[in-house]
């Protein structure tokens, strides 16, 4: 009887410190994406201010011709950049 | 047979009034029904003459939804129909409506296409042409449910009775009809577009008549259904090209000889151009001045909503009849009553808590969300609440801000500003701000911070405890009203309260039978301290902030005529008000000061004059942290602070008596010299850090409390 109350006993403190370690975990992983969120809000300060949402802005028609062109003058940078490596000494 | 009527809101109509009695004549309508509001042209004789039921009303009373409320109030059909005094049935229109009413159950209502006139411009023409083409592809009535286009208008519709009963028509100055499309589709009815239902009809404005109307249309959209016309400089010349390309083929395919296509192609130019640009701004009229919505409005308008007062179907009259009294019917005007999360708790109680575990009050990192109303800058309330926050994350706890923005205050202010501004006004922190509690990922605690904080606090789940944050009696704040009682019934829900000062701890368990533990709000003492200036002998000064009542200011200002007749010669300076008031004694106004420009005030002054009625204030602790002795109500809460002996001049509610006090320590030397030395030396121990400590110790008391007894071993 005494060697069942005991198991009881033994099974109770590790349920327990089982209960601990993981709520340890919880409060590692809120406390970081607590910070993570703060930063991001840090972040965007500027966004917020004047009220952008730049995931909405970039959804647009206009945002997607705006990537194009930019792509566009990126290559001809990247390609100017190439020809003047190989030819300009 | 169903039995069908037909209600026409008319105003100066004569144009085509009687074409239009005579086709629903020729139809075989069972009523007729014109409401007249206030025509001066030969509407009225018109009607008469075709022997139709005629109501005339004030002009000022004509409203799109209340008016054909009222005439569907005053019709017996079946089938309600609505039409505008220039829409003309053409053969088989109402045969038409019968039949859309048995395509399905629950019809709602039916609409019908609006065909030109022959005079009619091409760019109106063709647009009708292809707009109500697109309701029915292959040219057969469509059955249009939850999900489809709520589009509906009532130059020429048709409703079910019971479905016009259960929903009426919205009192919005415009856009009734698409509003109740809306309504219908949401509610569960179905509507019908039949192409045989037409009516010729068309506006005939001139270019600039159609831009304003066009705004007013949009405005009416953006209030009725929240519509906004998208707007992009790119888009508008795109449109334009290829609706005057449209305009062309359309003229050419209908016979217009060159001459006549070169002479549209400019108005049509403009006529697209223009509706871009001023229905865009209809959409967002309501950034506009008031001036210049009047300007760009066809119907003069200046876009101020309707105010619900104004009745709805005001005293009508028929001819030769009583006036008829119908009740305002006001639309909803908002998401929800102001204190709905309160009657959620009392309908559903609290949230559940976790269940508690054994040892969760003395872990070394608690996670505390603590629940805050809006603020503004020097806020002193979140003043006491951040700088405390700001301690208890620096201790490592984890820590999160919830804003509960219930009347919307900070509508346009976005989180990551939110955060700022809290950085910016009060302490330091690192944490996450969060607005409303969309993101709610509970918590070891939640600390409410004010009774507007704690019945929403009291709907958050995943929680272990929730504790209440008092830093004032605030039922007090107010007069017999319901923000008093649901101020009051924060105090009775269970929160462990950790309040500001040992009077209102004992107060809220006495009175409210609340747990609760108590904190002393601390002092800033880099900035409160006695300053390098010379201490003046003349000088007072009050907080004299007139806007909070709980800070007696009508007595102080009492106390300072008294004693500005028996020292004339005493320098008076008051400050914490926005406005410079009116006095009978003169004085300086400082206004508004920065903590920096107080601890200097302080430090230059004589004696400071601070009465609070309800809590004690941080604000005579900082007089005192300066060095300047301070007069201050007895029998209120100082004493619960300071002791039986506070260093502190205690006066009677009584102007002569504060005069009293007020006169002793500018007289005598050796008093003002004590109370200052006592008042350095009692507040010596008030610090920020100190307030921490006991509001930590509160917040693990709350999770204690909450603990289940340890299971013996």
């Amino acid at each position: 009887m005494s060697t069942h109350v005991g198991d009881e006993q033994a099974e109770i403190d590790r349920l327990r410190a089982r209960v601990a370690a993981l709520e340890a975990e919880l409060i590692e992983v809120q406390a970081w994406a607590n910070e993570v969120v703060g930063q991001a809000q840090e972040r965007t300060y500027w966004l917020d201010r004047w009220h952008v949402d730049l995931n909405e802005l970039m959804r647009h028609r206009s945002a997607d011709r705006l990537r194009a062109a930019a792509r566009a003058v990126r290559s001809v940078i990247r390609l100017f950049r190439r020809l003047k490596r190989r030819f300009v000494p | 047979m169903t039995t069908v009527s037909v209600v026409i809101p008319v105003k100066n109509g004569e144009r085509y009034l009687a074409e239009l009695l005579a086709a629903l004549a020729r139809e075989g309508v069972n009523e007729i029904l014109v409401i007249d509001s206030g025509s001066s042209d030969g509407s009225v004789e018109i009607v008469r003459a075709a022997g139709v039921e005629l109501i005339e009303i004030p002009a000022d009373a004509f409203g799109h939804g209340r008016t054909r409320n009222l005439g569907a109030e005053h019709t017996t059909g079946e089938l309600i129909c609505f039409l505008t005094q220039d829409a003309t049935p053409v053969d088989g229109w109402l045969a038409a409506y019968r039949e859309a009413f048995s395509l399905a159950p629950r019809v709602g209502a039916a609409y019908g296409p609006h065909l030109p006139r022959p005079q009619t411009s091409p760019m109106i023409a063709r647009e009708l042409g292809e707009f109500f083409a697109t309701f029915a592809p292959d040219g057969r009535p469509t059955v249009q449910t939850a999900g489809d286009p709520p589009f509906l208008s009532n130059v020429n519709a048709c409703y079910a009775r019971a479905c016009w009963e259960e929903l009426r028509f919205r009192d919005v100055a415009y856009a009734e009809d698409q509003a109740f499309g809306a309504d219908l589709l949401a509610a569960g009815w179905s509507k019908v577009y039949h192409p045989q239902a037409a009516v010729l009809h068309a506006h005939d404005y001139g270019l600039v008549e159609f831009m304003r109307r066009y705004f007013d249309e949009y405005r009416g959209l953006r209030e009725a259904v929240g519509h906004v016309e998208p707007f992009g400089l790119g888009a508008t010349l795109r449109h334009v090209h290829r609706s005057v390309a449209a305009d062309r083929k359309w003229m050419r395919q209908h016979g217009a000889g060159v001459l006549e296509r070169a002479r549209w192609t400019t108005r049509s130019a403009a006529h697209h151009g223009g509706r871009r640009v001023f229905s865009a701004l209809g959409s967002r009229a309501d950034r506009l001045p008031a001036s210049v919505q009047r300007a760009l409005s066809l119907e003069r308008r200046d876009g101020a909503p309707r105010m619900p007062a104004e009745p709805a179907s005001p005293a009508a009259r028929r001819p030769g009849g009583p006036p008829l009294a119908t009740g305002a019917r006001i639309p909803r005007m908002r998401e929800r009553d102001d204190y709905e999360v309160a009657a959620e708790v009392w309908r559903h109680g609290p949230a559940p808590l976790l269940d508690p575990v054994a040892g969760m009050a003395d872990r070394e990192r608690l996670r505390i969300a603590m629940v805050i109303p809006p603020f503004s800058r020097g806020s002193g309330g979140h003043n006491t609440l951040f700088q405390i926050f700001s301690r208890l994350e620096r201790r490592g706890h984890v820590c999160s801000v919830w804003v509960h923005d219930y009347f919307r205050e900070l509508r346009d202010v976005w989180p990551g500003v939110v955060r700022r501004n809290i950085n910016e006004f009060f302490a330091p922190i690192k944490g996450a701000v969060y607005k409303g509690f969309d993101a709610w990922h509970g918590a070891d605690l939640v600390v409410a911070t004010g009774w507007q904080t704690v019945h929403p606090a009291l709907r958050l789940d995943r929680c272990y405890a929730r504790a209440y944050l008092v830093n004032d009696h605030e039922p007090e704040f107010y007069a017999a009203s319901t923000e008093q009682v649901l101020a009051a019934d924060t105090y009775r829900h269970g929160l462990h309260c950790i309040a500001a000062t040992p009077w209102l701890r004992d107060l809220l368990i006495e009175r409210y039978g609340a747990t609760a533990d108590a904190f002393q709000l601390g002092v800033d003492h880099e900035t409160y301290r006695p300053r390098p200036v010379e201490r003046r002998r003349d000088t007072i000064v009050y907080y004299a902030r007139y806007e909070t009542p709980r800070r007696a200011v009508p007595i102080g200002l009492m106390a300072l005529a008294e004693l500005h007749r028996r020292r004339p010669d005493v320098r008076i300076v008051l400050f914490g008000g926005g406005h410079p008031i009116h006095t009978a004694f003169p004085y300086e106004h400082m206004g508004v000061l920065s903590r920096e420009q107080l601890s200097w005030l302080y430090s230059e002054a004589t004696v400071g004059l601070c009465l609070s009625l309800t809590n004690f204030s941080l604000m005579p602790k900082e007089m005192l942290a300066c060095g300047l002795p301070c007069v201050e109500l007895a029998g209120v809460s100082a004493e619960s602070t300071f002791g039986e002996q506070p260093p502190l001049e205690l006066a009677t509610l009584d102007p002569t008596n504060i005069a009293d006090r007020l006169e002793r320590l500018l007289d005598d030397r050796d008093l003002w010299e004590r109370r200052s030395r006592e008042g350095l030396a009692s507040v010596e121990t008030h610090t920020w850090d100190h307030a921490t400590d006991q509001v930590e110790a509160a917040l693990r008391h709350a999770l204690r409390l909450r603990e289940l007894p340890v299971v013996s071993r």
